[in-house]
């Protein structure tokens, strides 16, 4: 039989029963569009996320306290609340003296209630050196960031976040020079961040307090060491260089002759790139896995529908092997018939997943724009969808269709 | 053309083992027009089924076309099947839901004929049944005698050299019946050979042959010389 009939002879068969093939369909377009639908949010997420780490410059080397894993990366020992405090001032210093550095930036956190008025909030507050507002690019929308002379008399002056201000003090009222409270103490706000952007470790920047490190270090935190320490490597020096330099100065300050020893994590944006981007792909990839369980479920509602249209046109087959049509013919036949509904509800799938896709998109866009998404509709999740359909077609036609192709034609044509 | 010897055919049902066929044993030459008689369960509609390659005998012989049924695996008997026979049941088994054309066309659909080819010869197979003007309407819709007509076209339509009928009138009135049993006539006349099960005398002395069966074997195998005239006389 030719491949044009084979088609022609099963298109007919599905559209003959149009209520029935759209319903059998719909587990496909369902599981299709569920893996599109992950899969572009995953891609768009990773973009986001890898976008900001790359809006912080190629030239940003991060050093994080704690010992370096054997192979590749694991997470600062701060970020899982180990508090280690090999970074100092002295630390900071020595990197400012280097040549090949061009701005040291340092850096501690911690969480209190802010209070001004009635109004309270729980904020993320960072203490940093002056040299921040510079190394990360910090725009701001009002006011002045502190400057080094309020670092060293330890001020008690703040920048803050946009919606924090908002939060604090009302659209109407001008936050600068008002006071807030931080623990108890006073600061007056200086500055307020422009609009936009996360914070170093994922801080949400529009609610943040940043203040002088000194008074962070002493009055609310009474340490001594940093959390972070940001290099900006002087863009004539290969990044490499710089980190090799770092490497050298920290170990010297530290004592370290033996490497394994290392007490601390320096992280450039190529590094940084590759664990979010290793992390965000298996999210993907695990958020698309899930997905596929309702792909399985979708064949599983083919397969069951293509053995009883085989039940159904038992006579039909008898009638065709007694005319002639062979077990690969009758095979043939019906594997096309499932591919066919597996295809279709794969385009239909990524068709109603795009648009899915373009809603949410255009939901996050208008009510959470600060976020700055961006649409992705990655093309490997349209190849996929249809591979996978294709796939499924087959995987779960074969059985039926070749139930059909072995029936008996005489048994076949007797069947009732 | 069809050779058969001792030809024995068994089922087993709930382990009881029945046998259709006893020892069967004829021969049919090309251009006769030969029907099989005999009572229900005396194994006519078997001997058609292993004749027409739809179902393999348990033990015996059968050569067509001088070519052993033992030689030939199951896609070389589609292949036969296909080429060289023609069937006509008694329930049709039209695709109702398909058009007179469509149903005509399934035999060609599983041949090496081209599709431009296709188009001519099942219009000129349901020109010759008398439905040119039913081309395009649903089998579904059609009268019983109607669909049997549309049958004979399909069964024609790849030009086979036999035609096999299993109670091609049963489900049909007399004057329906007649006019099948015309057309069926006109193409042994045309040098077809005919082989035809029926349990209806009078439909069976449309043949020059009529085997009668009982009990699984052959009781009588008679020749009608003169059965064109009585069959005009009618």
């Amino acid at each position: 039989m030719l491949v044009r009939d084979a088609f022609k002879t099963a298109t007919r068969s599905l559209t003959h029963g149009k209520m029935r093939s759209i319903l059998t369909m719909l587990g496909i377009v369902i599981g299709i569009a569920s893996v599109i639908i992950l899969m572009s949010i995953g891609q768009s997420a990773q973009n986001l996320i890898l976008g900001q780490v790359q809006s912080v410059g190629s030239n940003l080397i991060i050093i994080a306290p704690g010992a370096p894993s054997g192979s590749g990366f694991s997470p600062p020992a701060s970020s899982q609340g180990i508090v280690i405090t090999s970074l100092k001032q002295r630390d900071a210093d020595s990197l400012a003296r280097e040549p090949s550095i061009y701005a040291v930036a340092s850096l501690v956190s911690g969480q209190a209630e802010v209070v001004q008025g009635n109004t309270n909030k729980t904020v993320s507050y960072q203490g940093v050196s002056a040299e921040m507002f510079s190394v990360r690019n910090l725009a701001l929308s009002k006011g002045y960031p502190f400057t080094k002379g309020d670092i060293d008399s330890a001020n008690h002056v703040a920048v803050i976040g946009p919606d924090l201000a908002t939060k604090l003090f009302g659209t109407y009222i001008d936050p600068l020079n008002k006071t807030i409270r931080l623990k108890n103490i006073s600061f007056r706000v200086v500055g307020v961040l422009s609009k936009g952007g996360t914070g170093m470790g994922g801080v949400d920047q529009g609610n943040i307090v940043i203040i002088p490190i000194t008074v962070a270090q002493k009055q609310l935190l009474g340490v001594n060491h940093f959390s972070t320490i940001l290099v900006e490597a002087d863009p004539n020096y290969d990044i490499n260089f710089v980190k090799s330099r770092i490497t050298f100065l920290l170990r010297q300050n530290h004592d370290i002759s033996d490497p394994t020893k290392d007490d601390f994590i320096i992280m450039t944006q190529a590094d940084l790139l590759s664990i979010v981007g290793s992390i965000t792909s298996i999210l993907t990839l695990f958020l698309a896995a899930i997905a596929s369980i309702s792909l399985i479920v979708g064949g599983i509602g083919i397969m069951n529908i293509m053995l009883v249209s085989v039940t159904e046109r038992t006579r039909e087959i008898g009638l065709r092997k007694a005319v002639g049509a062979t077990d690969s013919d009758i095979l043939q036949q019906f594997l096309i018939e499932s591919v066919l509904l597996t295809f279709a509800g794969g385009v239909i799938g990524i068709v109603f997943g795009a648009t899915i896709v373009s809603v949410i998109y255009i939901v996050l866009t208008t009510f959470f724009s600060s976020v700055g998404w961006t649409f992705s509709f990655p093309l490997s999740a349209v190849i996929l969808g249809l591979a996978v359909s294709g796939v499924a077609g087959i995987a779960f036609g074969i059985y039926p269709a070749r139930q059909a192709g072995r029936k008996n034609p005489i048994d076949a044509l007797r069947y009732e | 053309m069809i050779e058969v010897h001792d030809l024995q055919k068994e089922y087993v049902e709930e382990e009881t083992p029945t046998r259709a066929l006893c020892g069967v044993t004829l021969s049919i030459k090309k251009g006769e027009f030969v029907s099989i008689m005999g009572p229900s369960g005396s194994g006519k509609s078997t001997l058609l089924q292993i004749l027409s390659f739809l179902d393999r005998p348990t033990r015996g012989s059968y050569t067509f076309q001088g070519k052993s049924i033992d030689e030939m695996a199951d896609q070389e008997l589609a292949h036969v099947r296909n080429k060289d026979m023609g069937f006509v049941f008694q329930s049709f088994n039209l695709l109702s839901r398909l058009t007179v054309y469509d149903n005509v066309e399934i035999p060609l659909l599983y041949s090496d004929i081209l599709p431009v080819k296709r188009r001519t010869l099942v219009e000129e197979a349901v020109r010759s049944v008398g439905l040119a003007d039913k081309l395009h309407t649903e089998a579904g819709k059609l009268s019983g005698g109607q669909k049997q007509r549309v049958a004979i076209a399909r069964a024609l339509v790849t030009e086979p050299n036999v035609i096999f009928a299993d109670e091609p009138t049963g489900n049909l009135d007399s004057a329906s019946g007649l006019q099948i049993m015309e057309i069926l006539e006109s193409l042994h006349d045309r040098g077809r050979t005919v082989i035809l099960v029926t349990h209806e005398t009078q439909t069976a002395e449309f043949a020059n042959r009529i085997i009668r069966m009982k009990d699984g074997m052959v009781e009588s195998d008679t020749t009608i010389v003169a059965n064109r005239i009585r069959v005009n006389l009618k």
